[in-house]
Parts: C-alpha cells; sequence; structure tokens
C-alpha cells in the first residue's frame, strides 16, 4: 500500500513537470545547441588534428559518450534553480504544504530530470549518427546507456537542488550552474583520456562520478569492452543515492 | 470547539522577530481574519501553522493536531493559498487541478467529478484548458483557491486573498470566500490588509503589529470600543494637537499625517463648539470632517498608526511588487 502509494506521488511529480515540456518544447532545442556546438566544431577539428591519443577509436567516437553526458548535465544543474523559481513564486510553499512526502517530491523531480535528459540525449544521439560517428548499436548497450543517462539526469538535478538548498537565491544559483559546469566537465574523462593528464587532475577525475558515467557508456558504445563496467555503475548508483538523500533531508530549507 | 489555537507563538528568523507571542482560537466554521501592515508577521504565522517552518517557541493546534508532532495529518485536513502566485504558469487551469487531485490523492474513481466540481464552483470552465499563465489576475486567484478545494480541506488557509485584484474582482473572490464557508462548512483563516475586506468577510479579526496581536474581536466590537464618532480636524497650526488636549478632548494616537482625530459623541453637534473653541485660542482650521469609525480607526487606536503606513522592509516591498506585476 504504501509502496505504491510512493510510486503514484513519484510519477504524478515526474508526470507533470514532463508535461511541462510537451507545452513547450523549445527549450529542449537551446540546450541542445552547446553540446551540438561540442561535436560539430571541437569534435571535428581534434579528430582531424589527431592530436589526442585515443587509441583505436577516433576522437568523435571517444567524445560523442562525453557530450552526451554533458547534455544531461546541462539539465540537470538547473534543477536547483527551478526549484529557487518555484520558492520565489508560491508553488513550493503550496507543494510542501499537500500531504505527500518531501522524498517523494524529490524522487519525482530527479526522475523527471532523467526522463528529461533522454529527451535531450536523444537529440545529440541522432545527431552523432547523422555526422557518421561509428557506434554500437545493440538492445543490451541502448538500454544500458539509456539507464545511465537516466541516473545521471537524477544524480546531478539531486546534487543541484542540494545546493539550492544552501544558496537559496535565484543570482546565486544561476552562477553556481555556470561555475561548477565547466570544471565538473574538464576535471572528468569526457574530452580528453585520463592517461595523459597532470597528476592533479588525475586524482580530481578519479573522484569525479562523470568520469565513471563517462566510461561506462564508452564500454557500452564505443569499445564494447565491459570489463569495468561493474565498477562503474556501482559508483553511478551509489551517487546518485547519495544525492537523492542529500536533497531529500535538505531542500525543505529552501524556504526558510 | 476550536479549530486552531495557538499560545505563545514565536518564529525568530536569526536575531529578528517576525512572531513574537501569539496567541488566538478559530472556532468551527468561522471565518478569522489577522489583519496588519507589511511585514507584520501574518505570512510567517501561516506557515508556522502549515508546518512549513518550524516555530521557535509556543504551541499550535490544528484540528486538534500539535504542528510539531503531528505535520502529516496538519497537511491532511489544511488547504493553503499562499500569497505569492501558485499556479504552474506552463500548465493548463485543468492540469493545475488534476496534478493536486493526484497529489492528494484522490481515487481515480472520483477523480474527474471533483475536478469538474472546482471547476464550475471557481466558474473556471471556459479557460480549464488554456494555459494558466494566460489567465487574468482574478482567474489565476480563483485556481489557486479551486487547486486546494480538490481536497475539501476542513480548514482553509488564504494569505492575502484578494491582493493585487481591481475592486470587482475582489468582490467575486470575497463572494467565494462566503459560500465556502456556507456551502462546505469549511474553517477559514484569512491574512489581509484591506480593512474593508475585513470588515465584509470575517466573524471575528485579530490586528497584528510588529509581530505581536494588538487586539482581538468582531468588526462590530472592535468598532464599538472606539466609543463614539471621529470628527478628524486637519489645521495649519502645529498647536492645534495640544490646545486639544488641554481642552479635554480624546485624541487617537498621531498618525503621519498632521491631522487630529478626535473621538466624541454625538458628533454632529460638536463640531460647531469645537470650532469655536479652536478659535478662542486663536487656531484657525483647514477642514473638518466627521465619520462614524471603521476599522481602519481601530487599527490607528491600537497599533499607533494608520495601516499602509507600515514599514516597508526590502523584503516585503518586493514581495508586494512581485504579486503585483504577476497579476496585473
Ligand atoms: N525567511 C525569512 N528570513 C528572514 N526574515 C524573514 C523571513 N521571512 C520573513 N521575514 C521577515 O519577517 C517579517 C514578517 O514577514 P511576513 O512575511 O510574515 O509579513 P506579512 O505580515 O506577511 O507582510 P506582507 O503584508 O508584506 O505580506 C518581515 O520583516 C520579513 O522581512
Ligand atoms: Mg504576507
Amino acid at each position: 500500500m504504501t509502496v505504491t502509494r510512493l510510486f503514484t506521488d513519484i510519477f504524478t511529480i515526474t508526470e507533470f513537470e514532463l508535461r511541462k515540456i510537451w507545452h513547450d518544447s523549445s527549450q529542449v532545442f537551446i540546450r541542445a545547441v552547446q553540446p551540438v556546438l561540442w561535436l560539430l566544431v571541437f569534435g571535428e577539428v581534434f579528430s582531424k588534428t589527431r592530436v589526442l591519443p585515443t587509441g583505436d577509436y577516433s576522437y568523435l567516437q571517444f567524445l560523442t559518450p562525453g557530450i552526451l553526458a554533458q547534455s544531461v548535465i546541462f539539465v540537470a544543474i538547473f534543477y536547483g534553480f527551478n526549484m529557487v523559481m518555484d520558492r520565489d513564486m508560491g508553488l513550493l510553499h503550496k507543494l510542501l504544504s499537500t500531504p505527500i512526502p518531501r522524498y517523494s517530491i524529490i524522487l519525482g523531480k530527479t526522475l523527471s530530470a532523467g526522463v528529461r535528459s533522454i529527451i535531450q540525449a536523444l537529440v545529440v544521439f541522432i545527431l552523432a549518427l547523422l555526422i557518421q560517428v561509428h557506434l554500437i548499436l545493440t538492445p543490451v548497450s541502448i538500454i544500458g546507456v539509456l539507464l545511465i543517462i537516466t541516473l545521471t539526469g537524477m544524480c546531478f538535478s539531486g546534487f543541484s537542488i542540494f545546493l539550492a538548498s544552501l544558496f537559496k537565491t535565484r543570482e546565486r544559483m544561476m552562477g553556481i550552474g555556470q561555475a561548477i559546469i565547466m570544471p565538473l566537465f574538464f576535471a572528468s574523462s569526457a574530452i580528453y583520456p585520463i592517461d595523459i593528464m597532470p597528476v592533479w587532475l588525475k586524482v580530481l577525475a578519479r573522484i569525479n562520478p562523470l568520469s565513471y558515467i563517462v566510461e561506462a557508456m564508452r564500454s557500452l558504445l564505443v569499445s564494447g569492452d565491459y570489463h569495468r563496467i561493474g565498477l562503474d555503475f556501482g559508483i553511478i548508483i551509489l551517487a546518485t543515492a547519495v544525492m537523492i538523500i542529500l536533497a531529500s533531508t535538505s531542500f525543505s530549507r529552501i524556504i526558510r | 470547539m476550536s479549530v486552531i489555537e495557538v499560545e505563545g507563538l514565536v518564529k525568530r528568523f536569526g536575531q529578528f522577530t517576525a512572531v513574537g507571542g501569539i496567541s488566538f482560537q478559530v472556532e468551527q466554521g468561522e471565518i478569522f481574519g489577522l489583519l496588519g501592515p507589511n511585514g507584520a508577521g501574518k505570512t510567517t504565522t501561516i506557515r508556522c501553522l502549515l508546518t512549513l517552518i518550524p516555530p521557535t517557541a509556543g504551541t499550535a493546534k490544528i484540528a486538534g493536531f500539535d504542528v510539531f508532532k503531528h505535520q502529516q495529518q496538519v497537511r491532511e485536513v489544511s488547504g493553503y493559498v499562499p500569497q505569492d502566485v501558485s499556479v504552474d504558469g506552463d500548465l493548463t487551469g485543468y492540469e493545475n487541478l488534476l496534478f493536486y487531485a493526484k497529489l492528494f490523492r484522490i481515487p481515480g474513481v472520483v477523480r474527474k467529478e471533483r475536478i469538474k466540481d472546482v471547476i464550475r464552483f471557481m466558474e473556471l470552465t471556459d479557460k480549464a484548458n488554456e494555459l494558466a499563465r494566460n489567465y487574468s489576475g482574478g482567474m489565476m486567484r480563483r485556481l489557486e483557491i479551486a487547486q486546494v478545494l480538490i481536497n475539501r480541506p476542513r480548514i482553509l488557509f488564504l494569505d492575502e486573498p484578494s491582493i493585487g485584484l481591481d475592486p470587482a474582482a475582489k468582490r467575486v473572490v470575497w463572494d467565494y470566500i462566503n459560500r465556502l464557508r456556507n456551502e462546505f462548512g469549511a474553517t477559514i483563516l484569512l491574512t489581509t490588509h484591506d480593512m474593508n475586506e475585513a470588515d465584509q468577510l470575517c466573524d471575528h479579526i485579530a490586528i497584528m503589529n510588529g509581530g505581536k496581536i494588538a487586539v482581538t474581536g468582531s468588526p462590530s466590537e472592535l468598532k464599538a470600543g472606539l466609543g463614539g464618532d471621529i470628527i478628524t480636524i486637519v489645521s495649519s497650526d502645529s498647536n492645534c494637537r495640544q490646545v486639544l488636549e488641554q481642552l479635554g478632548y480624546r485624541l487617537m494616537p498621531r498618525s503621519q499625517d498632521s491631522a487630529c482625530d478626535l473621538v466624541v459623541d454625538d458628533g454632529e453637534r460638536k463640531i460647531p463648539e469645537i470650532i469655536d473653541k479652536l478659535r478662542s485660542h486663536g487656531i484657525g482650521t483647514l477642514s473638518v470632517s466627521l465619520k462614524v469609525g471603521t476599522l481602519d480607526d481601530v487599527f490607528l487606536k491600537y497599533a499607533g498608526k494608520r495601516i499602509g503606513e507600515g514599514d516597508l522592509t526590502f523584503r516585503t516591498t518586493r514581495a508586494v511588487r512581485r504579486t503585483a506585476r504577476r497579476h496585473g
């Protein structure tokens, strides 16, 4: 009984978050601009110059999972900002005055970030196929990647909501969103192999969940080598769980 | 039976005391108004009662449930319409209602019926399938109220229900609030800084100022408590107030304008007498007016200023403007 209630609560929140995209899909395309530029400009140029050692694979093959992850993070990291906007209006207060538990609200919101991320990633995916990046497309790899994208969306939207409970204003959240994305991205294996990094950056990249996310997608889509995928998934699930717990326990502070 | 019982409620934000120990009761089926200027602590009080923020001290019970110990039950019996806009502009009116029907866990079989009911009750049928961001201020307010009605709450908290509405739209909202009480038997706690609204709607009011309740009572009791009519005298002479005091008249506390408000019995007959006496002291008058006491005067008497002269902090000013912009 309580479990079905938990799931209906979560799906309700998710459903209505997604209905908003249905009414206005333009933001899907706006948010796609930056990843698309990365792939088209950065990817194409570095592919031709071959300055980065990516082994048996072309640089574009190497980069595509990184850009998929990036497009997901662009969606997720603004969830905290949206939460602050809802607080500045009365929406969040009204939502919190209903009997639905705090953690259901967070699970619902983060899950919707996960689903939104899939839509967002599809744009990048389709583009990658159009410019003929060679990717492994089997049922296993596709389902695996969708799962990773969903978890990534949940993980980073949870992180963002947690930050919102600390920083509380739109201006700060806007700044933080921008301040976080690039370092997160550069201190990971998203755009260059970890092997060529200086030691301090290697250390950062090793503790950055984004590295494991990208690594797992690379195994599935590019190399087909699954020997570390168990570890990758373990870390992704752990990071997601931690972020959701942090967000659930702290987020009602946004209204204090 | 008291549906809302508040005893010594205190809320501090850091060093700042927003609510400084207030107590009041609201009876079953009553419309109770918290009346006060900007920054009086009305919204903070409501948020404490709804378990949205934890009170610093004191106790409060909603339908017998303690706001510290039984948060879940408090939320189940309450409906809340915040001061700021609380409908999602990116969803249609119908979706906004469906969302809350699901959040309140209204069973699927009765959900459609309930939504239809509140749409009809709040007269939103025409625009139910339009995005809420295209609604007018009055419709938005009605949709906001409709959202919480879906749950048939026993207790409704309406934070400035008519803020930013024009007089006609205000009357419409008042009508609904009255019908809510009469047809649903709901107990309603509302806040306002509109004296007229409190007078028209509320069975009891508490006048709040600077985080404290100055006085409670029914509007007619409070007006009767003024003890007579009010004569307002404007004079260019700064001694006017002093002279009137020396002559033994009862004066209301000084408001910011230069007018002197006198409380007298049988005002019409007193006017010539007062003017004569002032003249004999060499004080001329610019204008004299008489009115029977209003809640505005009650407020002046207990809070020492006219409503609307509240200290506008950055925060409250921003909130008021924001609301006005959204609604206007
Ligand atoms: N989260 C907060 N942190 C710090 N101060 C706060 C907070 N919320 C409210 N206050 C302060 O508490 C005081 C009371 O605010 P409150 O919103 O309860 O007033 P109000 O009576 O609802 O006023 P208004 O008519 O403008 O809505 C104000 O001075 C406000 O600045
Ligand atoms: Mg208020």
